[in-house]
């Protein structure tokens, strides 16, 4: 069993998260625009590496956040969480609101 | 004209008219008339935070994890999500309260009592029992008095905190899990 870290409650148990697949897929901003093999490739095809894998996990028992993990996918080593908003640190975080507007 | 129901809690059968149930080192208890509130709002929006944390009485808890509060226990969910725990008796009350201080913030305030059962495992016993069924580490290390998390106990997904050190338990269940929780709680502490 994998223990993976939630960026907001910490190392749980596997059983306690859903998979969702590889991070940092982004739906097309036009799909009409694109050939059946570009639409294809956007909804079927996943890079499926060797090693290192970044892919999304929501902790489904726990807070109910989508976050992301880097993990190994020849030794399941884990190399760390990041969050999804804008307080998160990794590559696939998106800008969003900034803290404390309304004050 | 429309009939009453009368709120249950659907463990009738199982408690019959004790209010607990006692086994080697652990008692399995049902604390009567809790209510509870979903409570969601953005921990960022200050202003909000300090409305919610007037009309409840005490702090939300912005750590993660943890609950503050005795009688009245407000827990939390998720980074944006809280659970508040009190008399059944005051919580549409209270519900309607949190709705005015929180009117013009984006924030939801529910009123789940009908939804919720809230048991009590207390006893020297209680983490043996913990251990057998729930993805959690219950080691007073990893899981002290004063924190909680949701998590998966035996089939149900259930919240757990820990109250104090004896150690006692409060579980926070689906209704309709409830009835088959205790059943498994109670074949865990050998009834």
């Amino acid at each position: 069993m994998l223990l993976i870290e939630c960026p907001w409650c910490g190392p749980h148990a596997e059983t306690e998260f859903s998979y969702g697949g590889e991070a940092g897929i982004v739906r097309p901003a036009n799909p009409d625009a694109l050939s059946d093999a570009e639409w294809a490739d956007y909804l079927f095809y996943r890079s499926n590496p060797r090693g290192a894998h970044r892919e999304l996990w929501n902790h489904a028992r726990g807070c109910r956040r989508w976050f992301v993990v880097e993990r190994d996918t020849v030794t399941n080593r884990i190399a760390g969480s990041f969050r999804l908003d804008a307080a998160g640190s990794g590559p696939d975080a998106v800008a969003g609101k900034q803290a404390g507007q309304d004050d | 004209m429309s009939d009453r129901i009368a709120r249950s809690h659907g463990l009738e059968a199982f408690f019959g008219a004790a209010e607990s149930v006692s086994g080697a080192g652990v008692e399995i208890a049902l604390p009567k008339n809790r209510g509870f509130l979903n409570l969601r709002l953005d921990p960022r929006r200050e202003r909000a935070v300090r409305a919610a944390d007037e009309v409840l009485g005490q702090g939300l808890p912005l750590a993660a994890n943890s609950f503050t509060g005795g009688e009245r226990r407000v827990y939390w969910l998720s980074p944006d999500e809280w659970l508040v725990e009190t008399r059944a008796e005051e919580a549409g009350a209270l519900c309607g309260e949190l709705e005015a201080a929180l009117a013009g913030y984006h924030a939801a305030i529910n009123d789940i009592s009908g939804g919720q059962v809230a048991l009590r495992l207390t006893g020297p016993e209680a983490r043996t029992i913990l251990s057998k069924g729930c993805t959690l580490d219950p080691h007073p290390r990893e899981f002290a008095p004063g924190q909680c998390a949701r998590a998966g106990f035996a089939r149900a997904t259930v919240l757990l905190a820990c109250i104090d050190e004896t150690p006692t338990y409060a579980v926070v269940v689906g209704r309709s899990f409830a009835d088959y929780l205790c059943h498994w709680l109670a074949n865990a502490a050998g009834l």
